[in-house]
């Protein structure tokens, strides 16, 4: 009799374990009850249709990653939130001020209790038209893996995505958001990649187009002043050149209309010995070849004249020394951009490079509600 | 009996309708290779010293060209098969093979040769990098201006005139426009069915760019360092070499 009953009840078991839906997966390091709870509310989620003035290319979207309403203004959120970081004392929005069109304003990142980080914070304006290796180095393949890693460095928020799990899991506001952008119906179901891909669709949606330059040669609502044509013309485009001329020849790098061109270039600022002694080994300590080291993202130049200090260490503070470098050339180093050639500059021409780099400023950009911080 | 023919009849359109990822009949994958090459020898961007006819040590860092409407030639006289309307073909790391691979669909059947137009075709070179996507070959960012239009081919390299071991002097050769687009043609006869394809490498030979064994580009004059956008008169000559010196391997 025993016997068939445990027969029976293991039949049972057996079925019961077998019909019953999955059950959720619960984070090990989460206490249960704590924050794993179940999430109510709206759980679909608003296709969003990112839009850009037809002078510039088609986005990119990331399929895997699809740009929505609640998506975006999830990722809006975490951006600006400092609960990202170990203290919650700084946001991605720390070191990526709207009103400097997403930079800081130093020459090198600041992130928890003032430790510095060893580069610049970038520029995020137009990362929709970047199809490859974010970041200086382009260590980043995709938009949302780059939203990993501030995070996690030591240098930058020093938290880990378990503790930032941890608090977004019993916030009160976002596991409705992360339900409303992702479907999930558990806090526990709150991943890392969630949070990354949501704070990317928000950057992705940071469209720089507005500028001067834009409203002159695409939009035909302004013209140059005269300081700016000759800038435009005579130094930062190479049309017409004549031969043997040296030229600055800006728009190798900073080709229009996104005025960068997602490759990475030693452009000449480093006067090294050999290959090996670069301080920055820059796209070389990602790829680990020795011939590339010293190169670095050639960044877009709109916004330039409110993204200072320049480079990817900071190393200038004006748009004058940055003129007065390229001026002066490179240093002969076998990896030098070939296009780094060096260049006379009169004070007039130099007035008209930098009067030209400033008409790149999108004004709206800067105050766009947009891309301001939903807290305040 | 009507009721018996409609089930058949919607048995058919289920099975046919499952399938929709079937390849178009008779159609295999061919992989075509290009090839770069310095005298010879396999192009190392950055890694290797090449000697200059003129007595220069040359540093190459980049070699790109585009090509427009890459075609097989059917043997028996129909319309050329297209494989690509455009695209880019470039070498610019010291990671990377000199050898750079592309897949295409085609139909089996045999061919009598293949051809591309060296550059951007006069209808794309007459398009906005705006009106494609961002990560589309022309936006990659070689567009001079509204009235250059792209850059159809780069040679840029770092060369050390004095051979003191110091590469100090940029050569940059950017060249396009629609006077110098131009066809190259490869008459050979081969069979595509799937099985034992031949293996099809298009070699480009940059020092045969620059010089044929007779005639070398001078690359210590300093109006012969830099070509850009209006001064193309200059690389006439380097083009004129690039475009001849194509050569198709079969394996």
């Amino acid at each position: 009799m025993t016997r068939w009953a445990l027969l029976l009840a293991g039949f049972l078991l057996f079925t019961a374990s077998s019909c019953d839906p999955d059950p959720v997966v619960v984070c090990p390091e989460c206490p249960a009850g704590e924050t794993d709870r179940e999430i109510t509310g709206p759980n679909i989620s608003t296709p969003y249709v990112l839009e850009v003035p037809d002078y510039m290319p088609a986005p990119i979207l990331n399929p895997d990653n699809p740009l929505t309403v609640e998506g975006i203004e999830l990722g809006r959120r975490l951006f600006y939130d400092p609960i990202l970081s170990v203290d919650s004392t700084i946001s991605c929005a720390s070191c990526h001020r709207q009103e400097l069109a997403f930079t800081d304003g130093r020459a090198l990142a600041v992130g928890v209790e003032g430790r510095m980080v060893n580069r610049s914070a970038m520029s995020l304006v137009n990362l929709a038209f970047n199809p490859n290796g974010f970041n200086w180095d382009g260590s980043a393949i995709q938009l949302w893996e780059q939203a990993i890693h501030p995070v996690e460095n030591m240098l930058e928020m020093d938290e880990s995505w378990d503790n930032v799990l941890r608090k977004l899991r019993r916030h009160p506001d976002y596991p409705q958001r992360f339900r409303a952008a992702f479907g999930v119906d558990r806090t526990s179901e709150i991943t890392r990649e969630m949070a990354a891909k949501a704070m990317a669709q928000f950057e992705r949606t940071i469209i720089s187009a507005d500028s001067h330059y834009d409203r002159v040669v695409y939009q035909n609502t302004e013209f140059f002043t005269e300081e700016e044509q000759l800038g435009a013309d005579s130094l930062f485009f190479v049309e017409d050149v004549p031969a043997g001329v040296l030229h600055p020849g800006c728009g190798h790098c900073h080709n229009q209309p996104s005025f960068g061109n997602n490759r990475f270039s030693n452009n000449g600022i480093e006067d090294v010995e050999s290959l090996e002694d670069f301080p920055d080994l820059g796209l070389g300590g990602v790829t680990g070849s020795r011939f590339d080291n010293g190169k670095f993202r050639a960044p877009t130049l709109r916004n330039i004249a409110v993204t200072a200090p320049y480079m990817h260490d900071g190393r200038f503070a004006t748009l004058e020394e940055v003129l007065d470098s390229y001026a002066a050339g490179g240093h002969g180093v076998e990896n030098e951009d070939p296009n780094i050639t060096g260049f006379p500059l009169s004070a007039r021409e130099k007035t008209a490079l930098l009067a030209f780099l400033r008409s790149l400023t999108d004004e709206t950009l800067l105050t766009d509600e947009r891309y301001a911080n939903p807290f305040e | 009996m009507k009721y018996a023919a409609l089930f058949a009849l919607l048995l058919v359109m289920f099975f046919a309708g499952c399938d929709d990822d079937d390849p178009v009949a008779g159609a295999v994958d061919f992989t075509i290779d290009f090839r770069a090459d310095f005298g010879g020898d396999p192009l190392a961007i950055s890694s290797e010293t090449y000697n200059y006819p003129t007595g220069a040590d040359l540093k190459v860092l980049l070699f790109q060209y585009y090509i427009s409407d890459l075609e097989l030639i059917p043997a028996d006289g129909s319309g050329a098969v297209q494989l690509t309307d455009i695209d880019m073909i470039r070498w610019q790391s010291a990671t990377e093979n000199s050898v750079t691979s592309r897949t295409y669909e085609v139909p089996a059947g045999e061919y009598s040769g293949i051809r591309f137009g060296l550059g951007v075709s006069p209808d794309l070179n007459a398009r906005e990098p705006s009106d494609f996507a961002a990560d589309f070959v022309l936006n990659e960012n070689e567009f001079w201006n509204a009235n250059a239009r792209y850059v159809f081919a780069k040679i840029e390299a770092n060369a050390d005139l004095e051979t003191d071991g110091t590469f100090d002097t940029a050569l940059t050769y950017h060249m396009g426009s629609d006077a110098l687009y131009t066809t190259v043609t490869f008459d050979q006869d081969f069979t595509v069915d799937g099985e034992g394809d031949p293996a099809l490498t298009i070699v480009a030979d940059v020092l045969a760019a620059m010089s044929d064994g007779t005639d070398t580009f001078d690359i210590s004059d300093p109006d012969q360092q830099r070509v850009h956008g209006g001064n193309q008169a200059v690389a006439q000559d380097i083009w004129n070499r690039l475009a001849a010196q194509f050569v198709l391997e079969v394996r």
